[in-house]
């Protein structure tokens, strides 16, 4: 236990590594899954064809494929386009946060594709049309009736690429990013006690997506507010 | 008339029950006698379902006493199995085993619960598809068949189990007008045999021809309980007055 | 910068001899995985609170945290108790694939009964009712009616589970496992080319996941023939 103590400061800089990372991708999946879901919806067949192909391969490789090909293959392209550019240089390479935060961002993008595409379908034509009756305009239509619908219906999905991104970040220590599995691994190291150091690093991490459990029910509650106490 | 109609087959004592703040079934006292055929009607929300459900205890009723076949309904295992071998039940909205043939919707409760060996079960089942009209249904699934076919054969299936008492729960009210007919005059039917009957539903012209008596309930009580002759032609209570003009008017 | 085609062409059958470790791990951890999500929901739907409990701890357990950390726990982290060193299972415990195999099955263990649940949830109340008045009692509800119904329900969530369990198996490369990414990892150490080896291992399970999931497509037809074509 007293090993803990002395590195408790380490794990909470890294679980803030953790949430940086957490919230940068978030905020990338978001808009890939908008920009995916309206390829798909849109009538192009090019760029349906292209969210398709996205939604398939990303949602098929394996997590830490996709981190490995994003973070080796930018440093190899980066290095090669430096190169061109100014032979003396040797090696260029991405950090490994922004790496992850990406690679993760591809990754939950193509599930927040299906699920922002799937909501939007959702929406009742009924709403729209009344709406269209009543004289919105498309804008005010999308911003009123369709958005929040949405939103309602992708609410818990959203929640669930939430959490695999909270958890799929753990990976991004595998490519050297200094978080709390890295934490524990150097700690592991000194007090040989890995089982304590991972143990915190779990019990870390099922905090965390407690919290965001906790925060997507409550959201969840709110967006249906109006549907409670219907028989 | 018949001298069958002596025995008291079910007897439902001061029986209440509640859902939470609300009071379904308020102090109902009922006696079925053997071979009888009880209608009830009422508005929704009366408590006619809740009623025939504490029969078989799909629903326990908090107070009171309900007697079946002899055996009084307790929170016993043994005494709810007992009760249900010998009653019944015919659902709104069938309720048959969607993932299993017509053949073994009839057959599966003969096996599990009378222990039956296949053979005969099947003969069994066979049998009441005959009496319900539709034997040539018997290895088609559920979804295969139109609703008024559904429903015979959830009577059928009832019917396997030879129950003393049969109850319908709204039979007819999930069914397009054209097949109500169909399920009624098997209903009519079992009635003409003797079968002890309560059967809740809106089809007054059936009840009218069929019932021995009719029980009107509303808001939780049974408010009148008649022969159908004076019943439908000199109600005693306002209520049943004002149902009566509601439901036989349009 | 070039693409080289010949080098993708060349690995792959280097790839595939670690193919046989993913698909090990597939099977063993997906069985095994299976047999403890049915334990556990029963344990979860017995209302028993002894029962529910430790089954609603595990399953938050596994679900709360990545799978990383899991394996790195049964795998860094056991030996450092005494009683796992000392015990029978050691042999067992020392080995990275059957610690993989642990962390997989437990993992997935509680997705799948979570995905059961759905299922089970899934069954119209009035059949059961139906079962009910006609006095079929609890158990044979749940064997004759509830399962093949929650089963049939489960299926398309049980698929996407399977595949998860496919692109999890690629974790096993952290532990020194030889799998097909641990296989495409040695490789590109070699090589430096990690565009080409890394895509034409992407490729391969890519190819896994579309059999897997044409599989339980046809499993689903299947066991969907008697429900209504709305």
């Amino acid at each position: 236990m007293s090993d803990l103590v002395g590195w408790a400061d380490e794990y909470f800089w890294g679980a803030m590594v953790v949430l940086r990372v957490f919230a940068v991708s978030l905020v990338l999946s978001v808009i890939i899954g908008l920009v995916g879901a309206a390829m798909k919806l849109s009538r192009s067949r090019v760029a349906n064809a292209i969210a398709g192909a996205y939604t398939v391969v990303f949602r098929g490789t394996p997590e830490l494929l996709v981190l490995l090909i994003v973070y080796f293959g930018a440093a190899v392209t980066l290095t090669a386009i430096a190169q061109s550019v100014d032979p003396s240089i040797k090696f260029i390479d991405i950090p490994p946060f922004w790496a992850g935060a990406f690679a993760i961002a591809l990754i939950v993008g193509a599930y927040m594709t299906e699920t922002f595409r799937g909501a939007f379908l959702g929406v009742d034509p009924g709403h729209v049309e009344a709406a269209r009756a009543l004289g919105l305009s498309n804008l005010q239509t999308f911003i009123y009736v369709r958005i929040p619908q949405m939103w309602r219906l992708a609410l818990p999905n959203f929640g669930n690429h939430m959490l695999s991104l909270m958890k799929d970040t753990a990976l991004i220590s595998v490519i050297g990013l200094e978080e709390i599995v890295f934490v524990a691994e150097m700690a592991t190291s000194v007090t040989t006690k890995p089982f304590t150091m991972f143990m915190v690093v779990a019990l870390i991490y099922l905090c965390i997506t407690t919290v965001i459990t906790l925060a997507v029910m409550a959201l969840e509650k709110y967006a249906n507010r109006h549907l409670e106490g219907s028989r | 008339m018949s001298e069958a109609k002596s025995e008291p087959i079910i007897v439902l004592e001061d029986v209440c029950k509640r859902f939470g703040d609300f009071q379904a079934l308020t102090e109902v006292n009922l006696t079925v006698s053997r071979g009888e055929r009880i209608v009830v009607c009422g508005p929704s929300g009366s408590g006619k379902s809740t009623m025939i459900r504490c029969i078989n205890r799909l629903e326990e009723h908090d107070s009171g006493r309900i007697i079946v076949a002899g055996k009084e309904l307790t929170g016993e295992v043994k005494d709810i199995d007992a009760v249900r071998r010998e009653v019944g039940m015919v659902f709104q909205s069938f309720n048959l085993f969607p993932h299993l043939k017509v053949i073994d919707n009839l057959t599966l409760a003969l096996r599990l619960v009378r222990k039956m060996p296949k053979t005969e079960a099947r003969k069994v089942a066979v049998k009441y598809l005959e009496r319900v009209y539709i034997p040539d249904q018997a290895d088609k699934y559920p979804s295969q068949l139109s609703g008024g076919q559904q429903q015979r054969v959830a009577i059928a299936r009832a019917l396997c189990m030879n129950p003393e008492v049969m109850l319908f729960d709204e039979p007819t009210s999930a069914l397009d007008p054209e097949m109500i007919s169909e399920v009624l005059d098997v209903m009519r039917e079992l009635a003409e045999e003797g079968m002890t009957m309560i059967c809740v539903t809106h089809e007054m012209g059936f009840a009218r021809s069929v019932a021995d008596l009719m029980v009107f309930m509303d808001r939780g009580e049974i408010v009148e309980t008649a022969p159908p002759g004076e019943f439908f032609e000199n109600p005693r209570s306002d209520r049943t007055r004002l149902f009566l003009g509601q439901i036989l008017s349009h | 910068m070039n693409f080289d085609v010949s080098l993708v062409v060349e690995s792959i059958p280097r790839m595939l001899e670690g193919i046989g470790l993913t698909l090990q791990l597939l099977i063993l951890s997906s069985a095994i995985g299976l047999v403890l999500a049915i334990i556990t929901l029963l344990m979860r739907i017995s209302g028993k609170w002894f029962l529910v409990a430790p089954a609603a701890i595990y399953i938050y357990f596994f679900r709360g945290t990545p799978i990383l950390v899991q394996i790195f726990i049964i795998y860094y982290g056991l030996p450092q108790l005494e009683f796992i060193r000392e015990g029978a299972l050691w042999p067992v415990l020392r080995e990275p694939f059957w610690c993989c195999v642990i962390a997989l099955s437990l993992n997935g263990g509680a997705y799948v009964s979570e995905i059961l649940r759905g299922g089970v949830l899934g069954v119209e109340k009035g059949v059961l009712e139906a079962a009910s008045a006609l006095g079929i009692s609890r158990s044979q509800r749940f064997v004759y009616i509830t399962s093949p119904i929650a089963i049939r329900l489960s299926i398309p969530a049980y698929s996407n589970d399977m595949i998860s369990m496919v692109k999890s198996t690629a974790l096993a490369s952290t532990v020194t496992l030889l799998d097909m990414t641990g296989v495409a990892r040695t490789i590109v150490a070699q090589t430096f080319a990690p565009y080409e080896i890394f895509i034409a291992a992407a490729s391969i399970y890519l190819v896994m996941a579309w059999m897997i999931q044409k599989g339980f497509g046809l499993l689903e037809r299947r066991m969907s023939r008697y429900v209504k074509a709305t």
